[in-house]
């Protein structure tokens, strides 16, 4: 596969995941994963529960061992990075807190170990909207939505450029959702990697720029959002029959919908236009209908597990569906460059 | 980050719960019942011969054998609970090299219980130290002999602490650790000598006497040597254990 891992030292770090399996006994938790998540981007990691996320990234963090395989961050493994914790903020358990002890003394203790100074302790709490009263309570008297954010805020303590939270949105309300998709975003911008687990697709949807969707430890399809939910082109034309005789000629599958427009699979924007134009066929409307995140979710998830009910019914070698991984960065789309499948 | 971070922020984890004061609780119940006891117990005879001698009131007072126990349960509490909370999580985020962790982690809980079987001595030498005037006899009880029994407690309270965060770390489970320090210091040193009867003078227990000067099967230098060995042995398979297991 390629590798564009980048040295720590330019300060953006790709984080590669290579044919990494996890067994348990005869039971593989994570199966030949092979993916990459880029810096400057917000990667949302998708699966149903017990898909094997959470083991995916504690391999990463070198947290559970991998039976075959390596994941990188920058092209080190987590343990061999001169700076790990200043590197890599993680939120992975939302409970993962002594219960009687209190917010500021819990990132005390995290700052003390990674010799960052007590201010920024304080100017954490703040970021993450926790107030210094709040901080001062013992954290089981914390709410969800508190506890979170406290862990994102030990997540931020020493400004890390690389983030793995997993489901950092559970428990937050509307408003922490809010600042949470801001906060990540920024981060993106600032040319950092953030990989976010979350069930919580529709929240997904509106953070993420990529995503990778594994079901039962198999890598079911890794991407940008936008490529990948994109489905079809949406044409509205005085000249319905004609347009379509035209679409159809050049290969694309043309079908009607209850309005009246045509909807088109298989050729791009561009290819659409281009081919009304030389028609000498006026356009309306030229536009994209994409797929929910849900539904392309529920498609390549449930589509596993028929499969496995298949195999398991017919006691025959059950088959997965494996989209084809980008290894790369892809580039930027516009509607008129959109790839439509 | 420095090793010196490492073990702050570990005893900042101790320091930071109610656990110590806990701890301290109960240290200040056996002084209390020390001083009460040299002040109205007496032998089955009446007299009060258990604090006639110098001897007598070192071997009353000598606290090592406590701080064995007492600090092996908090040692095993401590980080048992690292596990059960899931902070261990970010011991080891924050610091991969397993070794390191755990060497800062025993450091910590070490000293804790170095300052546990401190102040078990100091509290029990001065509630007899309080409870002696009210008696026939006085404090008699050599400097040097105070001096030994403070150190065999403070030495006796860092290893059981050690021994203890060690069964606490292979079990991971606080019920379970407590159970595995109390099988470790109280039912099994027992019955080893039930089938080993030369390994009498080594068991724990009589380390402790040994290392406080009211016994002396063995010589202290030996005594103070076996009790650590005692710490090593769980601390070492915590060692292998957090290597080869995943730490959630």
């Amino acid at each position: 596969m390629t590798r564009l891992s980048r040295s720590p030292s330019s300060g953006h770090y790709q984080l590669v995941f290579d044919h990494v399996t996890k067994r348990y006994g005869d039971h593989s938790v994570v199966d030949e994963l092979t993916f990459t998540v880029e810096p400057g981007r917000v990667t949302g990691f998708l699966g149903p529960n017990g898909s094997g996320k959470s083991t995916t990234m504690k391999i990463l963090l070198d947290l559970a061992s991998a039976n075959h395989g390596t994941t990188t961050i920058g092209g080190h493994r987590y343990r061999d990075l001169p700076d790990p914790a200043g590197t890599v903020g993680v939120v992975l358990e939302p409970n993962a807190f002594h219960p009687g002890r209190s917010g500021r003394n819990h990132l005390r203790i995290l700052a003390q170990a990674v010799g960052q100074p007590t201010d920024r302790v304080d100017e954490t709490l703040a970021e993450v909207g926790l107030s210094p009263e709040a901080a001062r309570r013992r954290v089981s008297t914390y709410s969800l939505g508190m506890k979170q954010r406290l862990s994102l805020a030990g997540a931020l303590l020493a400004d890390p450029p690389v983030l793995v939270l997993d489901e950092p949105a559970n428990g937050l309300d509307p408003q922490g959702i809010r600042e949470l998709r801001d906060l990540l975003r920024a981060r993106a911008a600032r040319g950092h990697t953030v990989l976010v687990s979350s069930h919580l697709l529709a929240e997904v949807q509106h953070l993420v720029d990529d995503i990778v969707v594994i079901n039962q430890g198999r890598l079911m399809t890794t991407g940008p959002i936008a490529a990948l939910t994109r489905k079809a082109a949406v044409v509205r034309t005085p000249r319905p029959q004609q347009l379509s005789e035209h679409l159809v000629a050049k290969g694309a599958d043309v079908e009607p919908d209850e309005s009246g427009a045509l909807v088109v699979t298989g050729l791009d924007l561009e290819e659409i236009g281009d081919a009304a134009h030389t028609a000498g066929i006026t356009l309306h409307e030229l536009s994209v209908q994409a797929d929910s995140l849900e539904d392309l979710f529920m498609s390549l998830t449930s589509a596993t597990q028929s499969h496995q009910a298949a195999a398991h019914t017919h006691q025959v070698p059950a088959r997965t569906h494996q989209a084809p991984t980008r290894t790369t960065k892809a580039p930027t789309r516009t509607s008129k460059e959109s790839v439509l499948s | 980050m420095t090793i010196t971070n490492l073990i702050r922020s570990e005893l900042r984890k101790v320091a930071t719960t109610t656990m110590p004061w806990s701890f301290l609780a109960v240290l200040v119940v056996l002084a209390v019942t020390n001083g009460v006891a040299v002040a109205v117990g007496t032998d089955m005879d009446g007299s009060k011969t258990f604090i006639s001698t110098g001897t007598d009131q070192q071997s009353l007072m000598a606290f090592a054998a406590n701080a064995l126990m007492i600090a092996g349960l908090f040692g095993a509490i401590a980080a048992a609970r690292e596990y059960a909370n899931n902070t261990v999580i970010a011991t080891y985020l924050n610091t991969p090299d397993r070794t390191r962790a755990l060497g800062a982690q025993f450091a910590a809980i070490g000293a804790a219980g170095a300052i546990l079987g401190l102040l078990g001595s100091a509290l029990t030498v001065g509630a007899v130290a309080v409870s002696l005037p009210l008696t026939e006899y006085g404090f008699m009880a050599s400097t040097g002999g105070v001096i030994q029994i403070v150190a065999a407690s403070i030495w006796a309270g860092a290893i059981g602490a050690v021994l203890g965060a060690g069964i606490g770390t292979i079990v991971r489970n606080t019920g379970g650790a407590v159970a595995g320090a109390v099988l470790a210091l109280v039912i099994a040193p027992p019955l080893i000598v039930q089938l080993a009867s030369g390994a009498a003078p080594w068991i724990p227990a009589s380390l402790a006497v040994v290392a406080s000067g009211v016994a002396d099967h063995t010589s202290v230098t030996a005594a103070v040597a076996a009790l650590g060995a005692w710490a090593i042995v769980p601390a070492i398979a915590a060692l292998l254990s957090v290597h080869r297991r995943d730490v959630v």
